[in-house]
């Protein structure tokens, strides 16, 4: 059985319960009260997110301040019940606008139990998709009084939709102005040695894209990477023209892509849901532009002085320009005086985090800037220097730009009815855990 | 909607008084509106009902409040219902006889015109698991696997589970399982499909305890036509059910390589799923189908490489927490497969405990001669780790480096090194590594000791990491220049020292550095066995006597047995057997990953809560695993002990080991009856023997053997088998050791025999039709290895079996040894025929 939930909870901090539904009779009654005594009253919480307690497994997630639990008597599938609960903790959002936390559930609680009963049958995950689910749970739901038959037509079409061979799709949509939003959001990560070389460094992207498209349209996406333009080259019988190309290491793609032709001709090619979806997601190692390096020296002059010196320079395009960035420079915890020199923007000290943080809002291409800092520390008795400080870490975005050079060569779109569409792409790079040892 | 009246953050038990009077306020306000046709009543109604299923939600006993609820369930607000069905399915239970008045609406909306609704009051109508009402369930499921609708459908095939659920006799007489399998097999809806293969699933494997046609049923499930079926259609499935499907075919047993091939083929797109769940029961499917097939095995690691090196970095901590375990699992099989990969475990600084504990298992797994440098170096960055724990398993992590014989040298430096850090927990947790290394590699005493002569005994404070100062000042007196005096220290602060592990320790050392320098120690050792005879710990001073009356009796004896010449130790005792990893193996992409044990320890309810027993299991199926090779183990063992423990332990093990033993036939009572009488047992109350055999069934059940089998052909009539036959590895064991060999011979199988031993299961589940229980089996292709046992019928008399299977030359041999001399011919002859049909039937 791959999962056969037993029963879910939600519970906040405290341990209150949230919300619960029993899928199956196997377990006790008493789950929350054995959650609540064995892990969440105990230093375990937190240690494992997998735990045995008598025959039953709990399941556990932490999102924002609630704990979702799902708990199984049988030898579940811990990767899909952990997936079940990430998926619908997505289409709860969807619902709410955004948030998810106690109160939206407090606010929420019926229709979470409506959709708790539609997305999992006798602890079976069912259909989860926000799209479909939507057209028949609604938080009006209301049938009115004088139409009790069949008069609404959403409400019938929509359980035939809920299973249908293009699940993720409904017909018949109509859009005046047919658009198509392409977002390549990369977040970058990079671990860097105190001595300045790289340790570990790759990216991880997706591609979202939002989709007001009438009809039903194939639409395919060419895009820089390797494999794909030697194919191309292959068949076309024409050399690969020159320029970067990126190699992947892995691409996953929405459910909606064709990935059988992905396969053997290495397009992305696929009908795509109506509104905003994640396409493809996909990884690289080889041959990263790290968007900003970080320089730090930090002195210690005797037991209660430090200098720390960060010089951040950014090595995109000079066109480009970075924002929100955000360096964090940790220091000891018994910090009792600082004072700072930047070049650009500004520097505080955050107690709550023992950190110093510096903010740029708007960070050019090509360009350094610096921060020196000297902190005054207590002077402690017994207390022995850390061996190792916590990294440096950073916080940016850059528009305009991708870390792995990835581009978006075209992207076409056939209707039966051969409408014009406008396409609009845009490239983001983030930061991932961006991290320098110092 | 406004937060509703008591705050369900109060979890108000039943009986406060608080709780009571919202429930009599809220019953007297549901009875105002039952009959109320007022325009906003349904609006009222709605806040009304919210208000109950808050309160049931905190905890409050509504139940009073059942038959209001009911009165006021009449409507056609479509939330309304939702919202009375769930109370209704909460309660129903306690009120039996009121869940009777649902059952007319919800019987009339499942005939209703809106498929939603029809599917909404067929689903409730399930959740009721009132037994009573079953009757009433039976018309709405026929006709709901029927309805034109797929949502209907979708929901009936689920409520034929339900339903099972209530009452087993039910389901099977109104046929709805061969209804499930009609629909399954020609549902044009892949949801229904799904729902139905669920359903199936699990009705029969449940159903299978008790009738052997289930077992056939479940063979269906997994043959050839239904796999195929569902596995063409994996495309139409959702990423739940297709998971579902995976799994199946997972323990499906293809018949040649070319069906390997072509399901490999058709699934080959499944590893760029955006699901995690779908990846990794593709990559399950595809490493059992290979694992005859060692060149394609290993491009098939090759292969999901980089989709689970993605997974590790993509999602939740939580999920990155489930594929690491896996990655463990398959880095302990194929060790080389990431080797260069390392640095995709590098930690990151905000990855949650349990991650990083998992990459620096990782990270000591896959490290070999070519990495070993940079993973080292990664590792000593975390010894410093703000993380306590977490620095502490660096520090561990290390050391199991530098066991693994990769670049010695520059670890034992780096070691070293973490001395001087001066910082309690990391020299504790160096101490104990340094120990350990010069257990294995005693040519670096004079670098280490030279080091950790330096170390201040008053700044250690873990027992774990004193005691292991205190063996190496004890094992290294002649080296240490001022050993005796440390001991002498240590010993005048004998009562300060609250862990007897450290005392007991100290006893030993100070034991040894007298008979290396008896002048300069004969005073500490007078007062070591004087502190020793006055400690209130019984260990203590059992050896402090011990100890005391070997010199008196002849300190020549004493030192042979303090201090015996020591040889370096070769490997640490791996903690898990082959067999059991087996096991985990066989059920990747589920708990046992997660928590590194076969499912039946932790499913079975024996085996609930008591982990020890567990434990204690695990370790006797080690044994049944190969019962000469264990007796030769323990042999092993004990030299081992010797130069592990440091020879004082010796004792002290001896005594913990024969506890260990007494302990696991304590605290399993079943196992303490099998195995003093088990022929009785099974003779006097065939009834109570199934409890046991129960454990063993489940256990082959989960392999998806779908046990009892097909009947078996009839035995010959020379010796008839008891078709239950029930022993416990343990007994296995030592019958194994007391009994003489019988017959031993070779024996051939069948070519075809031989080709469907892709998997061991296959023999396994030949054999288990014919009454001979398989204990035991492991091995790689070409050779396999049993053990099976056989008891006669009517009879106490077991016969062992030892069959040693290589598929290439398609020969088998034989080690048997039976209780009844007078039969084990007979049963020879028997075995050999069983044998000698597999791969005809």
């Amino acid at each position: 059985m791959p999962v056969a939930a037993s029963a879910i909870y939600f519970l906040n901090l405290r341990g209150d319960v949230l919300i619960n539904r029993l899928y199956r009779d196997d377990v006790g009654g008493n789950m929350v009260d054995a959650f609540r005594m064995h892990i969440m009253q105990t230093k375990e919480l937190g240690t494992c997110p997998v735990r045995q307690i008598g025959g039953c497994s709990f399941l556990y997630m932490r999102i924002s301040n609630v704990y979702i639990v799902i708990v199984v008597s049988s030898n579940a599938n811990v990767s899909c019940a952990f997936k079940f609960v990430v998926e619908a903790v997505a289409l709860f959002k969807s619902y709410f606008g955004g948030t998810f936390d106690e109160d939206a559930i407090r606010n929420n609680f019926v229709l979470i139990y409506e959709l708790l009963d539609e997305i999992m049958d006798f602890g079976y995950p069912q259909n989860l998709s926000p799209e479909i689910l939507k057209l028949y749970i609604t938080q009006e739901g209301v049938r009115s009084p004088f139409s009790s038959k069949p008069s609404d037509k959403p409400v019938p079409n929509a359980t035939l939709q809920v299973t249908g061979a293009v699940g993720w799709r409904r017909e018949g949509l109509v859009y005046k102005k047919n658009e198509v939003f392409l977002d390549i959001v990369e977040s970058v990560n990079l671990l860097m040695s105190s001595k300045g070389s790289v340790l570990r460094c790759d990216v991880t992207g997706k591609i979202l894209m939002k989709c007001f498209l009438s009809g039903m349209p194939d639409l395919k996406l060419g895009l820089n990477d390797k494999i794909g333009l030697e194919k191309e080259a292959q068949l076309k019988s024409r050399p690969s023209k020159s320029g970067k190309t990126i190699e992947l290491d892995d691409v996953t793609f929405h459910q909606c892509v064709n990935l059988t032709r992905f396969n053997s001709e290495k397009t992305v090619s696929f009908v795509p849901p109506d509104g905003e979806f994640e396409l493809m997601k996909y990884r690289i190692t080889e041959g990263v532009n790290l968007p900003f390096r970080v320089l730090p020296t930090i002195k210690e002059l005797g037991r209660t002085r430090m200098e720390i010196n960060v010089k951040v320079k950014s090595v995109f395009g000079a066109k480009m320009f970075a924002l929100g960035v955000v360096v964090k420079v940790p220091v000891p915890k018994q910090t009792a005086k600082t004072s700072f020199q930047t070049t650009s923007g500004k520097a505080k000290y955050n107690a709550s985090i023992d950190s110093l943080v510096w903010k740029i809002r708007k960070f050019p291409g090509q360009t350094e800037a610096t921060m020196s800092a000297e902190v005054e520390l207590i002077s402690t008795m017994g207390e022995k220097k850390l061996a190792n400080r916590p990294p440096i870490q950073m916080e940016f975005q850059v528009p305009m730009f991708t870390a792995s050079g990835l581009r978006v060569r075209f992207l076409k779109v056939w209707e039966k009815s051969g409408y014009n569409t406008v396409e609009w792409v845009r490239y983001i790079t983030r930061a991932g855990s961006y991290e320098i040892r110092c | 909607m406004a937060p509703t009246a008591p705050s369900p953050a109060k979890s108000a038990s039943p009986s406060q008084p608080s709780g009571k009077s919202e429930v009599s306020d809220l019953k007297q306000q549901l009875r105002q509106l039952a009959g109320s046709r007022a325009p906003d009543a349904d609006d009222q109604r709605r806040d009304v009902f919210k208000r109950v299923i808050s309160c049931m939600t905190a905890g409050i006993d509504v139940s009073a409040a059942f038959g209001e609820m009911v009165l006021c369930s009449a409507t056609s607000d479509v939330v309304l219902k939702k919202m009375c069905y769930l109370y209704v399915g909460v309660h129903a239970r306690a009120h039996p006889d009121l869940a009777l008045l649902t059952i007319n609406f919800l019987q009339r909306d499942c005939r209703d015109q809106d498929p939603t609704i029809r599917g909404l009051a067929l689903r409730s109508l399930c959740s009721l698991r009132v037994p009573n009402l079953v009757e009433y369930l039976v018309t709405p499921l026929t006709t709901g696997l029927k309805d034109p609708s797929a949502y209907v459908r979708m929901v009936a095939a689920v409520g034929a589970a339900k339903l099972y659920h209530i009452s087993a006799t039910t389901c099977l007489d109104a046929d709805l399982p061969a209804a499930l399998k009609a629909l399954m097999l020609s549902d044009p809806d892949a949801q229904v499909v799904a729902n139905c293969l669920h359903s199936l699933l699990e009705i029969w494997t449940l159903e299978a305890a008790n009738s052997e046609a289930a077992g056939r049923e479940i063979e269906t499930l997994y043959s050839k036509p239904v796999v195929f079926y569902l596995l063409n259609k994996i495309k139409e499935f959702s990423e739940w059910a297709q998971c579902h499907v995976l799994e199946l075919a997972s323990k499906f047993l293809p018949s040649d390589n070319n069906e390997i091939f072509d399901i490999m083929n058709l699934l080959e797109d499944r590893l760029q799923h955006a699901n995690g769940a779908v990846v990794l029961a593709t990559i399950k499917v595809f490493l059992h189908l290979t694992m005859s097939m060692t060149d394609v095995h290993q491009q098939v690691y090759e292969r999901i490489k980089a989709p689970l090196l993605t997974l590790v970095g993509a999602g939740s901590p939580e999920q990155s927490y489930s594929v690491l375990c896996h990655l463990h699992l398959l880095v302990m099989r194929a060790p080389m497969l990431f080797s260069s990969d390392y640095k995709s475990f590098y930690c990151q600084f905000s990855d949650p405990s349990y991650v990083k504990k998992l990459k620096l298992e990782m990270l000591t797994a896959i490290a070999n001669e070519s990495n070993t440098y940079e993973i080292v170096t990664e590792l000593c960055e975390y010894a410093g780790n703000v993380d306590v724990p977490i620095a502490r398993e660096s520090i561990r992590a290390v050391g199991k480096i530098a066991l693994q014989q990769y670049d010695v040298n520059a670890i034992v430096d780096r070691l070293l090194q973490f001395l001087e850090m001066d910082k309690d927990y990391v020299t504790a947790e160096t101490l104990v590594l340094v120990k350990d290394l010069l257990r294995k590699y005693p040519q670096w005493s004079h670098d280490c000791i030279a080091v950790v002569g330096n170390i201040s005994s008053q700044n250690i404070q873990e027992p774990k990491g004193k005691a292991a100062l205190i063996w190496m000042l004890g094992e290294y007196s002649q080296d240490m220049y001022d050993a005796p005096y440390v001991l002498e220290n240590l010993v005048d602060n004998w009562d300060e020292e609250q862990s007897p592990e450290v005392r007991l320790h100290l006893l030993t050392a100070v034991m040894k550095c007298f008979f290396k320098r008896p002048p300069e120690t004969q005073k500490a050792l007078g007062a070591t066995l004087a502190a020793g005879l006055a400690d209130t710990h019984q260990d203590v001073h059992d050896r402090a006597l011990f100890y005391y009356r070997l010199l008196q009796y002849d300190p020549a004896v004493a030192e042979r047995v303090v201090n015996p010449p020591k040889q370096a130790v070769s490997v640490f005792a791996d903690t898990q057997s082959s067999e059991i990893k087996d096991r985990i193996f066989d059920e990747f992409n589920s708990l046992s990953v997660v928590y590194q044990k076969p499912s039946y320890m932790f499913t079975d309810k024996e085996h609930r809560g008591t982990f020890e027993y567990s434990e204690d299991l695990a370790n006797l199926t080690v044994g049944a695993e190969a019962p000469e090779t264990v007796i030769s183990a323990q042999r092993y063992q004990e030299n081992d002990n010797d130069l592990l423990l440091s020879t004082s332990d010796k004792e002290d093990n001896g005594i913990r080991s024969s506890n260990g033993s007494y302990t696991s036939t304590y605290n399993a009572p079943s196992d303490l009856l099998s195995s003093q009488t088990p022929a009785e047992t099974a003779l006097i109350n065939p009834g109570s023997s199934t409890y046991s055999t129960q454990t063993n069934f489940s256990l082959d059940d989960l392999l998806g053997l779908g046990v009892p089998d097909a009947p078996a052909p009839p035995p010959p009539p020379a010796l008839a088998l008891n078709s239950k036959p029930v022993l416990d590895p343990a007994t296995f064991q030592k019958k194994w050791g007391q009994l003489a060999l019988s017959f031993s011979q070779e024996c051939s199988l069948s070519p075809q025999g031989a080709a469907s031993l892709m998997n061991p299961q296959s023999l396994i589940r030949h054999m288990q039709s014919n009454y001979i229980q398989c204990i035991a089996s492991g091995g790689q292709p070409p050779n396999y290895k049993f053990y099976f046992y056989g008891q006669k019928a009517g009879a106490a008399a077991f016969y062992l079996v030892e069959c040693i299977v290589n598929t290439a030359s398609a020969k088998a041999q034989l080690k048997i040894k039976a209780e009844d001399g007078t039969t084990a011919e007979a049963f020879s002859t028997l075995f050999q025929s069983v044998l000698s049909q597999f791969g005809h039937s």
